[in-house]
């Protein structure tokens, strides 16, 4: 349903997403996982044409039949809010101050042609469909005056109010506390009708998808279903950020990727993540092809 | 509460006793003052010399404002706190020098935790000039300490990564060698693959000076990893405390259960 071919987001002469190829079919659950600066975000940003000012995204990118990348603003407004819609992080930013949350949800459908009397009736349906309580009230209220879970359920709601194809989250659990951030995951996980959901996470991943996008340094450095990477990662960096993720008990080494994420423009040519490797030679000065069916991976020297 | 059964006094550092902080909301009208908002409820933490103290608790759950007595950053509406023997609270700031000696703290973000326009040098020796204590070889000292090349002294912070910073920040807390090292989340803002290198300098760091370590977190993994005891708060109380060993495997709180039941794992991923 959603495919992406050869996707290259750019800025200046900097390629800050490189060659990224992935799809997700209806009702599947996909994760996009990567650390600061591993490009994901902007992977999903040029998805919905909400690039930065001159940042510029090349490629194919497919909704069923309609086009994303490449073509005029006009034309992917009309699908924006409607056949793809995105949560993200920061619900307090996301949602207007001034405005009560009934209107901000009726607003994303008669903004997409629905009837005022018809975008009431079903914001009511949505507030309920996201487990808000009292969605009547709710509905009154303005977005200062719910907790912050409450706030991403709102912007659950705008997002699904137009019966999306895709939804896309980015980190939308990041900001919540740990109770609340589970009660969403499971919230996100019933209503996506398919799904691509950032996080830097890797338990939050395991909990929602399936399949799973390894991101770094702009290019997927991994991809399969979540058990197979999760307890085979063939990637090094994979291998590395999942050892990293596993707090041993006390009093022992925490097992550590070296060095740090390089700056947008500064990892190393070839494969990105050499500088940091432990098992890296002069082969991996060559970049290597993302290669494999099913569980595929870019890596010279892949883990066993 | 006390946050465990058999503390003796003699090894006690830090005695916070029946702490009460009550806010007051701004008024919504004229005739009736603020509504009063119970931040802490009768608190009460002892840690050990050498202990490794952790404090769990979700936003609101009155951990930040706990540390902030502790630092005497703020004052209790009621309750004692002694550090080393010596009452703390309602003690003016130019009687706080011995706190300010002995304990540091390492904040959540790094980049607002660090002024932007000192350079590196400045801001790890900046405790010791507000203290009027010898800088000397201590930059440099505290720098390689930390795993900083020498030559970060003459750079600014935005020339770091978010965990060299956090580096920076350690380096800083630590140069007028204080008893106790107070961590507040200091690996939240971090990426995971950096987040181990700045847990195991930490432990380091902890073991070679002999430190005192209080660690706040929302995470009970990160603070089992690092911390012996814990005490995790919801709603301004301590409501579970002991050796974080017992709270993971048996928690006996319904909350503490909630709290480990949400974090999500990796287990069953080999």
């Amino acid at each position: 349903m959603l495919s992406v071919e050869g996707l290259t987001v750019r800025a200046d002469a900097t390629d800050l997403v490189h060659d990224v190829s992935f799809a997700i079919a209806p009702g599947e659950r996909v994760g996009l996982i990567g650390e600061s600066g591993s490009g994901k975000s902007l992977t999903a940003l040029s998805l919905m044409g909400l690039l930065p000012e001159g940042v510029t995204a090349a490629g194919r990118a497919r909704l069923g039949e309609r086009d994303l990348v490449g073509v005029p603003e006009s034309r992917i407004k009309g699908l924006r809010g409607d056949e793809l819609s995105m949560v993200f992080q920061e619900p307090m930013t996301a949602l207007n101050p001034l405005m009560r949350i009934g209107a901000q949800v009726t607003e994303v459908m008669t903004l997409h042609g629905r009837s005022r009397q018809e975008a009431r009736a079903r914001s009511a349906e949505l507030l309920e469909r996201v487990r808000l309580p009292e969605p009547a009230q709710i509905a009154r209220a303005y977005p200062h005056q719910l907790s912050g879970g409450q706030r991403q359920r709102v912007m659950l709601a705008i997002a699904l109010a137009n019966e999306p194809r895709l939804l896309i989250c980015d980190e939308p659990t990041t900001a919540l506390d740990v109770t609340v951030q589970k009660q969403m995951l499971e919230l996100i996980a019933e209503v996506a009708p398919a799904l691509l959901f950032i996080t830097h996470d890797l338990a939050v991943v395991a909990s929602v998808c399936e399949r799973v996008l390894v991101m770094y340094g702009g290019r997927v450095v991994e991809s399969g279903p979540i058990r197979e990477v999760f307890t085979r990662p063939r990637h090094r960096y994979t291998q590395g950020l999942l050892a990293a993720s596993k707090l041993t008990p006390r009093g022992t080494r925490l097992p550590v990727i070296e060095g740090g994420v390089p700056a947008a423009g500064r990892f190393p040519g070839g494969c990105v993540f050499r500088n940091r490797c432990p098992h890296a030679t002069p082969e991996c000065e060559t970049p290597p092809a993302l290669t494999g069916d099913g569980h595929a991976f870019a890596c010279w020297h892949p883990a066993d | 509460m006390p946050s465990h059964a058999g503390t003796q006094p003699t090894d006690a550092l830090i005695t916070a006793e029946r702490l009460n902080r009550v806010y007051h909301r701004p008024r919504t009208s004229l005739t009736r003052p603020g509504a009063a908002v119970h931040a802490l409820r009768d608190v009460s933490l002892t840690v050990r010399r050498g202990e490794r103290h952790g404090i769990v608790g979700e936003s609101g759950s009155g951990k930040s404002t706990l540390l902030r007595l502790l630092c005497a950053l703020d004052q209790p509406t009621s309750g004692s706190i002694r550090f080393d023997g010596q009452e703390i609270t309602g003690r003016p700031e130019r009687r706080l020098r011995f706190l300010r000696e002995n304990l540091q703290i390492v904040f959540q973000d790094p980049m607002s935790s660090l002024d932007p326009r000192m350079r590196v040098r400045d801001l790890v020796a900046e405790p010791l000039t507000a203290l009027g204590l010898p800088v000397g070889d201590r930059v440099a000292e505290l720098l390689d300490a930390v795993g900083l090349p020498a030559e970060a002294a003459g750079r600014y912070p935005h020339q770091f990564s978010g965990g060299q910073r956090q580096r920076i920040a350690i380096a800083r807390a630590l140069a007028p060698r204080p008893k106790v090292l107070v961590a507040d989340e200091p690996v939240s803002a971090l990426d995971v693959s950096v987040r181990g290198q700045i847990l195991n300098l930490l432990a380091d760091l902890v073991d070679e000076l002999g430190l005192t370590l209080v660690f706040v977190s929302h995470d009970l993994s990160v603070v089992r990893h690092v911390c012996e005891t814990v005490s995790v708060m919801r709603q301004g109380e301590i409501v579970e405390g002991g050796l974080v060993d017992d709270v993971w495997a048996e928690p006996a709180h319904p909350y503490t259960r909630e709290l480990l039941a949400a974090v999500p794992t990796l287990e069953g991923f080999a």
